[in-house]
């Protein structure tokens, strides 16, 4: 498996895993931003997701349990917006992504979809830490973990 | 003051003053609202106001499905005492022949038993719209002493006119003054109440129409 | 914004005008409009009859604008409108009402009761007596320029983002463009694919746009609140911006009030017409459908149905072309009871889902939502507005339904043809 260097290619490479894998890639894209929300549910959520042997009622399980999240996190219309607490909202997101079966996933996939999500979870936490951004981008990262995951 | 003094001055003076007030009334109520005009509309019409407007006039008469299933009773009845007021008050013999007195032509009126029924109807109605409004939670809620006045005023009419045609009770003459007295009233205090709706109602729906008729809207 | 009774009852005599007066002469008190009101009709609570509503602004009608009002005044028989009156009103004119026009629908005698609520927000608000998440929405609206204090930066990033996942440029601040598109606070923060999914419907379209970094946002508190001195600054902001770009046609975004803001209410705030359009972002898309710019290269196989916003359809007139977008994009779009310009409201608009307040009312009054939903149990619910979004999923999630909210625009994009 060539090195994965775009989108394109990241899309594509992730939509033709089977639904054991998109979970697990899934999974591991989520985890890597899970420190930025502080909703400790999702640590639960992603622990059934990333596991093999999870039955369809956990997961369904796991997909209630992240939606929650979302609703618990996301910006009020008028309420002060807080990027550090949107980023938190878009790890739940990511997280719902992961959790949803194949057959119900939005356009790209389970794994695609948590990839984005956990993206904007990142650019959030940015907007507000401007400052102290640091050189890498997440799907410089996710590129890797990917790469890393088919290789193995 | 004898019954026929009585009911000379219902017919005369009483009648000429209640007129006087009733018209001048209306024509101050309706150029109170007029001549706060609205502001010109600058936004980008979607649709046409005028035509939406006069459409809504009398397309309002007509309510939607989901507001008659959750209040038909208030509905019905309303319809039936306005239908029956205007029956009465213009199809009756009595009263074309009284209105002729005054424009100068008449019309066929309907037969006798026929306005009896009416207004029978028109009377059970109008009990039956006091019990609703003091028994509906929204309608108690929102009734003051003006809607219970409006109501007795409007309701004396049809219950003297009915007494006074069947020769119940009093002496002719004095049951016609009460009548026409009855009457004289409801114009004087016309004006001053919601009554007035029948008159600026079709402002009131013309507006909405070309409020939502502008945006394009079917109101 | 210094507030008193008297700058209160000041702003309400400016806001009687024929309308009201016709409107308030009219009225019979029959009760038909709380009917029409789900602030009603799921809590039996017969204050928030909609006329009742507008009791502060029929106060100042009746005693300065009638002959009968001011003898009565002279005598000292009027009814007062004083701070105590105003507080006592404050949850039936903000918490209670999402100024969503169905009562103004089924008036037998014609009102436009919506329309007297906004008015009278008015006087509420001049006299301080707001809910204080609108007041700070307002605040932050004119000082950072968004309700939710979302900044430039912020939506650069966003549009970064986008960028990236895409690969297509998004142009800011490019002039003498066909469309420049506004964006709501509450997209930017929770539905940022929005910005994705019109960067690719216009490419494919080649369609000309640009976002500015000047003057995006769409929402108007301003609005909400009921003050149309702030209503006008957040409108002339992007009135500016427009004519310096010198842009043909400004699109509102999926939100509600923001097109009921700048494209009714705009022009009549500001005291100006317009030297550019205002459509929605679903009018824009059915126009590029009806040119053939628009195609679809797959369909949703889910059983879909369309929570109409009230502000876009209702009060905003854009019924048709959402649904003929939807049936470009279904085979299996069923309407729910009550759809179109008589849907009921998802109860969070007008400044309700700002109110930390009206939280627990709001979601009881989802009922009247739900029972639409429960009649025709679609697969998933199509909308055009991002907080009759979040606010209906909040609700179906209440109540144990898994039913997903989809936008529009985001659902058209993900199935657009390649060529």
């Amino acid at each position: 498996m060539s090195e994965i260097g775009n989108d394109t290619d990241f899309r594509a490479a992730l939509e033709s895993l089977d639904e054991g894998q998109q979970r697990k890639s899934a999974a591991f894209f989520v985890q890597h931003v899970l420190h930025l929300s502080t909703d400790k549910r999702l640590e639960r959520v992603i622990r059934t997701v990333a596991d093999a042997d999870a039955t369809k009622e956990e997961l369904a399980a796991a997909l209630k349990l992240a939606h929650a999240a979302t609703f618990d996190s996301h910006a009020r219309c008028g309420a002060e917006g807080h990027w550090s607490d949107q980023a938190g909202y878009f790890v739940a997101r990511a997280a719902v992504a992961a959790a949803t079966p194949v057959a119900l996933a939005r356009a790209g996939g389970p794994a695609w979809q948590a990839a984005m999500s956990a993206r904007m979870a990142y650019t959030s936490m940015l907007i507000e830490d401007a400052p102290n951004q640091s050189a890498h981008t997440e799907c410089e990262w996710q590129y890797q973990a990917l790469s890393d995951f088919l290789n193995a | 003051m004898t019954e026929i003094e009585l009911l000379s001055w219902a017919r005369g003076p009483g009648l000429q003053i209640a007129t006087i007030v009733f018209v001048a009334g209306v024509v101050i109520r309706g150029f109170e609202i007029l001549v706060l005009g609205r502001k010109a509309n600058l936004a980008e019409a979607k649709g046409r106001e005028m035509s939406s407007g006069l459409k809504t006039m009398i397309t309002r008469t007509v309510p939607d499905r989901t507001t008659f299933q959750r209040s038909g009773i208030t509905i019905v009845l309303g319809y039936i005492f306005h239908i029956g007021l205007f029956v009465i008050c213009f199809l009756s013999a009595p009263h074309i022949l009284f209105l002729k007195d005054i424009i100068g032509f008449g019309w066929p009126s309907l037969p006798t038993a026929i306005i009896d029924a009416f207004a029978v109807v028109t009377i059970i109605a109008l009990l039956a719209t006091l019990v609703n409004r003091l028994t509906n939670k929204v309608m108690r809620y929102l009734t003051n002493f003006e809607d219970l006045l409006t109501w007795f005023l409007t309701f004396l009419p049809v219950i003297t006119g009915y007494i006074a045609f069947h020769r119940i009770g009093f002496t002719a003459p004095s049951l016609l003054a009460m009548h026409i007295l009855s009457v004289e009233l409801l114009l004087i205090v016309f004006p001053f109440t919601k009554l007035m709706h029948a008159f600026t109602l079709f402002i009131a729906r013309w507006y909405n129409g070309a409020i939502s008729g502008y945006k394009g809207v079917a109101s | 914004m210094s507030a008193s009774i008297e700058k209160g009852i000041n702003a309400l005599k400016r806001q009687v005008d024929s309308t009201v007066a016709a409107f308030f002469s009219s009225c019979v008190h029959c009760g038909l409009c709380a009917q029409a009101c789900l602030f009603y009709t799921e809590t039996g609570d017969p204050k928030r009859t909609p006329i009742n509503k507008t009791e502060p602004l029929r106060r100042i009608w009746k005693s300065e604008f009638t002959l009968m009002g001011r003898v009565g005044k002279v005598l000292g028989l009027t009814k007062k409108v004083d701070d105590k009156f105003l507080e006592e009103w404050q949850e039936l004119v903000y918490d209670s009402c999402t100024m969503c026009g169905r009562c103004s629908m089924v008036c037998p005698v014609g009102n436009d009761i919506t329309m007297m609520i906004r008015k009278t927000r008015e006087g509420m608000a001049a006299a301080g007596q707001a809910p204080a998440g609108l007041i700070g929405a307002t605040t932050r609206a004119v000082t950072i320029g968004s309700p939710m204090g979302v900044k430039w930066p912020a939506l650069r990033a966003q549009i970064k983002h986008v960028e990236e996942d895409t690969g297509l440029k998004v142009p800011v601040d490019v002039e003498d463009v066909e469309y420049m598109l506004l964006l709501s606070s509450m997209e930017i923060m929770n539905f940022p694919e929005f910005i994705e999914a019109v960067a690719k419907i216009f490419n494919r379209a080649g369609a000309t746009w640009t976002i500015s970094s000047e003057a995006f946002e769409a929402t108007n508190s301003g609005i909400q609140i009921g003050v149309s001195d702030i209503a006008a600054e957040l409108v002339q902001r992007i009135v500016d911006v427009a004519d310096k770009l010198r842009v043909k046609t400004v699109i509102s975004p999926e939100c509600g009030h923001a097109y009921t803001a700048i494209r009714w209410d705009g022009p009549n705030l500001v005291g100006k017409a317009f030297n550019f359009k205002v459509r929605h972002i679903l009018e824009v898309l059915d126009d590029l459908r009806k040119e053939g710019r628009l195609k679809m290269a797959s369909k949703e196989s889910q059983k879909l149905t369309y929570h109409d916003p009230c502000q876009i359809s209702r009060r905003g007139g854009v019924i048709d072309e959402p649904r003929n977008l939807i049936n470009m994009v279904s085979d299996n779009f069923v309407e729910m009871p009550d759809a179109g310009k008589m849907n009921w409201c998802c109860g969070a608009g007008g400044g309700v889902s700002a109110n930390e307040r009206a939280d627990g009312l709001r979601l009881k009054v989802f009922e009247r939502k739900k029972a639409q939903i429960d009649a025709i149990k679609p697969d998933a619910i199509i909308s055009a507005c991002s907080n009759c979004r979040i606010h209906l999923e909040d609700g179906l999630e209440e109540y144990n339904m898994d039913i997903p909210l989809l936008s529009l625009t985001e659902t058209l994009a993900e199935h657009l043809a390649n060529d």
